[in-house]
């Protein structure tokens, strides 16, 4: 081929070989637990490493390895590893390469899971995490620690929606000689592919977007494959001999997909966050509207941002594509198709009246989910953060009175009926 | 090779391409072709006509019946259907047992009446009645044996005769006792139909139907309406039926012998008045149940003293029985046909064919067979 | 494993096996702007077999010291150097596109050592067009496109290979940015200047086997037949639905077609 294939081409096609037996045109589900080997030496190659094959899969499955390889070919990476969920991928990424002593810088503005886990559940395993202000790169170097091993970061930040300054974090990375992580759920790569901006690998819930129908849930760590960890002796399960292999040195054997094939052999071997075959052909359903979908997210997006933006009872607006927000200009440059669809906004009246909109919506569903096609709304601070305490909620920029919109794909005059009847309800309480 | 070795690998091989163990759900609506000229090479189209999943089915069903070939359907009725379009026809006249299943029972006198084809409901518990009924434009004989839910069985062999004199197709529906007891080919039967939703899944997670061919002009005619007609079974049902099939044998060995002890223990029950189950030696057709099945299978019905009204209060307090429409599956279920069932089937024709009103099915399943015994004694206590 | 050369450090993968100079040796040579990653399919197999395995990095890729050579000529002698600094006997030599030159120059002056040759996705020569050159003069990213992009076949582009999860293609193109800035336009430079392939071919005393891959726009049909009929009774094999990159496109089928020459035509002794 004379030049490379593009975003939704690469989006229905890539990764999947069609199926040689019966040439079934959709990916077959390969429900199955293990593999027949052809012969013995096959099967001592596929566990030697020595070739790509199927064994079991905990570790490997077909259908499974067909969305992990349309993953990554949309993401510009070397190698993906899909997980059972979105936590589970964040987990095995940073374990990968992590472990007791070491320090990771993350921003402040992240999903709760994420900050959680980096608040209580590693620092239990010696794995102590520095949180950072995302507007300010500055706060990240100031961070950076001799036993910092990982920057992590969300582009698009949760709940504020402040933008990250990946090139300028990406050059902090490269300073420190440490890799950057970036957490792209909420954009996806059509609307960034991280690593053109210096990111060495993301992860993702593919529960959000990527599936786009709220169907399954799932994760994948993405390597971009663009991370030299042969410069520095910081990384022994990348550089140094890894036992279950025969001492294998993954850096020397597989350079830019070491860190995914790490995860590979340790992560879902010893771990076993497997994604199920089904929940992966239902993923590779979403993602062939993947484009489509968040075009529409946008749209609907911008639409309902103007009538937010002038309505009376709202008191404040946040996104970043408005140019009040402080990150409208990296929004411009990270993000020109669109900076996501999650939308906060203040009600005004405070707790109240948002607790009576959230009520009266009825199109609008009332859950924590994200990214779904539907129109989702939630009130932060009583849910999705209510395990993190008042300063680091400050921190987050989480108000009583926010209400996250994820927009959906619905008309968006029916959306915006629906908030009327949800407006009137908050009036109402309001004023009693 | 043994059935319940058959029952695991007939039909399926590994995957060439990845080793998977078991075969792949083919959720694909299409196939992509090498070229123009091997159109149709790798066997597949478009999956109304044809499917690799639902296929592998179908060739271990055929295996296990002893067929040659074997068309699934998406539920037990649509392969009746296709059995029926298959063989009959505007002025044909087709012989079905009186004490069929309700829903074959409204699909030949509610539906395809309209369309000219004409049905004798004869007693085929005696082949005398089958002889009697037949005419110079019969087409088919359809016997269920045993029958649901009288339990009331048909001599295969001596039916199958008579068709074979009237150049009528003898169609089988082998539901209840499934080919691991009951192998209709070996006693002169052209089709065998299965409503696979029973012992085949055996664990109430699909609807689906079979009918399996003794004859390959048989297979190609039944082969015609499974496309035309499009009344197909999908691929994740033929996947989740796949994994049923392997472990048949053993639920038939455990559950029919559970089936005996209830029936012994219900028919030594002072509550019970009756009990309808071809173990039972008070059977009226042990010996042909005997002659013609290896197994008796894990249906049986009774009925308590006191009607309709105390089978109501039995099933309404008894624990561990579901009381549910299915049958055939792990999980014992009781019901009442004459308000569930066959609630469509007149109730003169039901009185005719020996549905009583204070008949109580009983689908026996696979829980242990005393506390099975223990929650029927205790409903019956409080009866 | 690094090793010193001529005073300069060389860097080799072993396979994950220690090399060991008493057992047979299969050398794998990366093409234009590749590192010993390119042969991760096929290396770590042969380490496991009994062979030593010996897959250098090229002066001024990846992990060894530059700077870059600047003709096939000059890459033969390092890589005999190298040889005789591991005092390797009985060596199969496996080249892929540009390594296949220097395995033409090494097989015709240096055949006492060499048991066999494997020479995937190659001519005798490789042209190389004005575009490319100066883009890997000028704007080596553009040149890193332009290759990836013509090199892998379908399998690369769509991201089919038989490893679960992996990308060829960005995998190719990270490889080639991690070298020194010069190292690609030197390769292609060496390539575009190299004549003597015709010539070396006729003299090559070792076992042949040429692997060609259908959909190579590299190394086309009529460049691979040049090679096959100036070669003394080469073994040749076709790899169908393949582009130019062999070793990560079809690494089964290329592993397969190399370990029953290999095997045959230099045979280990010792077990793994």
């Amino acid at each position: 081929m004379s030049r490379f294939l593009n975003f939704d081409t690469l989006s229905l096609h890539a990764g999947q070989v069609v199926d040689p037996e019966f040439g079934a045109r959709a990916a077959p589900i390969y429900q199955t637990t293990s593999y027949v080997f052809p012969d013995t030496d096959t099967a001592s190659s596929i566990f030697n490493l020595e070739r790509g094959g199927h064994a079991y899969t905990r570790i490997t499955n077909p259908t499974v390895g067909v969305l992990e390889q349309r993953i990554a070919s949309l993401e510009g990476g070397s190698a993906a590893v899909c997980t059972s969920s979105g936590m589970a991928a964040t987990f095995c990424a940073i374990t990968a390469i992590l472990g007791q002593g070491d320090h990771i810088v993350a921003s402040t503005q992240m999903y709760g899971g994420n900050i959680s886990l980096m608040k209580n559940t590693l620092p239990r395993f010696g794995i102590t995490t520095t949180f950072f202000d995302p507007t300010d790169p500055d706060a990240c170097r100031a961070a950076m620690q001799d036993n910092t091993k990982l920057i992590y970061g969300e582009l698009i930040g949760n709940p504020g929606l402040d933008i990250l300054d990946l090139e300028a974090i990406a050059g902090i990375g490269a300073e420190h000689h440490v890799p950057v992580m970036i957490d792209a759920t909420f954009n996806t790569p059509y609307l960034c592919r991280c690593f053109d901006y210096g990111a060495n690998m993301t992860v993702h819930s593919v529960t959000k977007w990527m599936g786009g129908h709220g169907v399954a849930i799932g994760g994948v760590v993405v390597d971009g494959g663009n991370f030299d960890w042969g410069a520095t002796d910081k990384y022994p399960t990348i550089t140094g001999p890894y036992a279950p292999f025969s001492g294998i040195n993954l850096w020397e054997e597989f350079g830019p997909s070491a860190f995914a094939t790490r995860i590979r052999a340790e992560a879902m071997r010893d771990i076993g966050p497997s994604m199920s075959p089904m929940n992966a052909f239902l993923l590779l359903q979403g993602i062939e509207t993947l484009s489509l979908r968040m075009d529409r997210h946008m749209a609907n997006t911008q639409e309902l941002l103007d009538y937010l933006s002038n309505h009376e009872q709202v008191s404040w607006v946040n996104h970043p594509s408005l140019p009040s927000h402080s990150s409208h200009e990296l929004a411009k440059k990270y993000l020109p198709k669109g900076a996501g669809s999650i939308v906060s906004f203040g009600v005004k009246g405070g707790r109240a009246a948002g607790k009576a909109f959230i009520e009266a919506c009825e199109l609008a569903s009332h859950l924590a989910n994200v990214g779904d096609a539907k129109t989702l709304i939630i009130h932060p601070a009583t849910t999705t953060h209510s395990r993190i305490d008042a300063e680091a909620l400050e921190a987050a920029g989480i108000t009583e009175d926010m209400i996250r919109l994820s927009v959906g794909l619905e008309d968006v005059a029916d959306i915006k009926a629906d908030f009327d009847t949800g407006f009137r309800a908050a009036k109402r309480v309001a004023a009693s | 090779m043994g059935f319940r070795t058959r029952q695991i690998h007939a039909g399926v091989k590994p995957d060439p391409e990845t080793g998977s163990i078991l075969t792949p759900i083919y959720q694909s609506t299409t196939y992509v072709q090498p070229s123009v000229d091997e159109y149709l090479s790798k066997g597949f189209t478009y999956s109304r006509s044809g499917n690799p999943t639902v296929k592998a089915l179908e060739n271990k069903l055929a295996d296990l019946e002893g067929g040659v070939d074997c068309a699934c359907f998406g539920t037990g009725m649509s392969a009746v259907l296709a059995t029926m379009l298959a063989f009959l026809e505007a002025g044909k006249h087709a012989i079905v047992s009186d004490v069929a299943y309700g829903g074959t029972y409204r699909l030949s006198t509610k539906i395809l009446s309209r369309f000219g084809i004409d049905y004798t409901f004869a007693d085929t518990s005696d082949p005398d009645n089958v002889a009697a009924s037949v005419r110079d434009n019969t087409a088919m004989i359809l016997t269920e044996t045993p029958a649901n839910p009288t339990m009331k069985c048909s001599d295969i062999a001596a039916i199958s005769e008579i068709a074979k004199k009237a150049g009528a197709v003898h169609a089988v529906d082998n539901t209840f006792l499934t080919p691991y007891f009951q192998r209709p080919f070996e006693l002169g039967a052209d089709i065998s139909i299965h409503s696979t939703t029973k012992y085949m899944d055996g664990h109430n997670a699909t609807v689906g139907g079979a009918v399996i061919s003794n004859s390959q002009e048989h297979a190609d005619a039944v082969r015609f309406i499974q496309n035309s007609t499009g009344t197909i079974m999908s691929p994740q049902v033929a996947w989740l039926t796949l994994q049923g099939c392997k472990t048949l044998s053993v639920r038939m060995d455990a559950q029919s012998a559970s089936a005996m002890a209830i029936a012994e223990f219900l028919e030594a029950h002072p509550k019970v008045r009756q009990v309808a189950y071809p173990g039972l030696e008070s059977f009226a057709q042990h010996e042909l149940s005997k002659r013609q099945a290896s197994g008796f299978g894990a249906m049986l019905w009774f009925e308590v003293e006191g009607g309709v009204a105390a089978g109501k209060k039995l099933m309404d307090n008894i624990e561990l029985w579901t009381l549910a429409e299915n049958l055939g599956s792990v999980e014992s279920l009781i019901t009442h046909p004459v308000t569930m069932t066959h609630a469509d089937v007149e109730p003169e024709e039901r009185a005719r064919v020996g549905i009583i009103d204070g008949l109580v099915r009983a689908s026996v399943g696979l829980e242990d067979t005393e506390d099975l015994i223990q929650a029927l004694a205790d409903a019956l206590e409080a009866v | 494993m690094y090793i010193e050369v001529n005073g300069k450090q060389v860097f080799a993968t072993t396979g994950g096996k220690p090399f060991d100079c008493a057992r047979p040796v299969v050398v794998f040579l990366h093409g234009a702007g590749g590192d010993h990653t390119v042969w991760n399919l096929q290396s770590r197999f042969f380490a496991f077999r009994g062979y030593s395995v010996l897959a250098p990095d090229l002066p001024g890729h990846t992990n060894s010291a530059g700077p870059p050579l600047a003709s096939i000529e000059a890459m033969a002698d390092w890589l005999n150097d190298v040889l005789e600094a591991l005092d390797c006997r009985n060596v199969s030599f496996v080249g892929h596109s540009m390594g296949c030159l220097v395995g033409l120059e090494l097989g015709s002056h240096d055949p006492a050592r060499l048991r066999s040759l494997s020479l995937i996705a190659s001519g005798l020569a490789t042209p190389v067009n004005d575009a490319l050159l100066g883009a890997a003069k000028n704007n080596p990213d553009a040149a890193i496109s332009m290759m990836t992009s013509w090199g892998f076949g379908a399998a690369g582009h769509y991201s089919r290979g038989p490893v679960p999860g992996n990308a060829m293609i960005a995998a190719g193109q990270m490889v080639m940015r991690g070298n020194t800035p010069d190292a690609l336009h030197a390769d292609l430079s060496a390539c575009n200047n190299y004549a003597n392939g015709a010539e070396a071919a006729l003299l090559v005393k070792p076992h042949v086997q040429v692997i060609v891959a259908d959909n190579d726009r590299m190394a086309p049909k009529k460049a691979t037949d040049k090679l096959i009929a100036q070669l003394p009774n080469p073994e040749v094999a076709v790899i169908a639905d393949c582009g130019h990159m062999v070793p990560q496109e079809a690494p089964n089928r290329c592993r397969k077609l190399l370990r029953d020459f290999i095997f045959k035509h230099n045979p280990a002794t010792q077990g793994s």
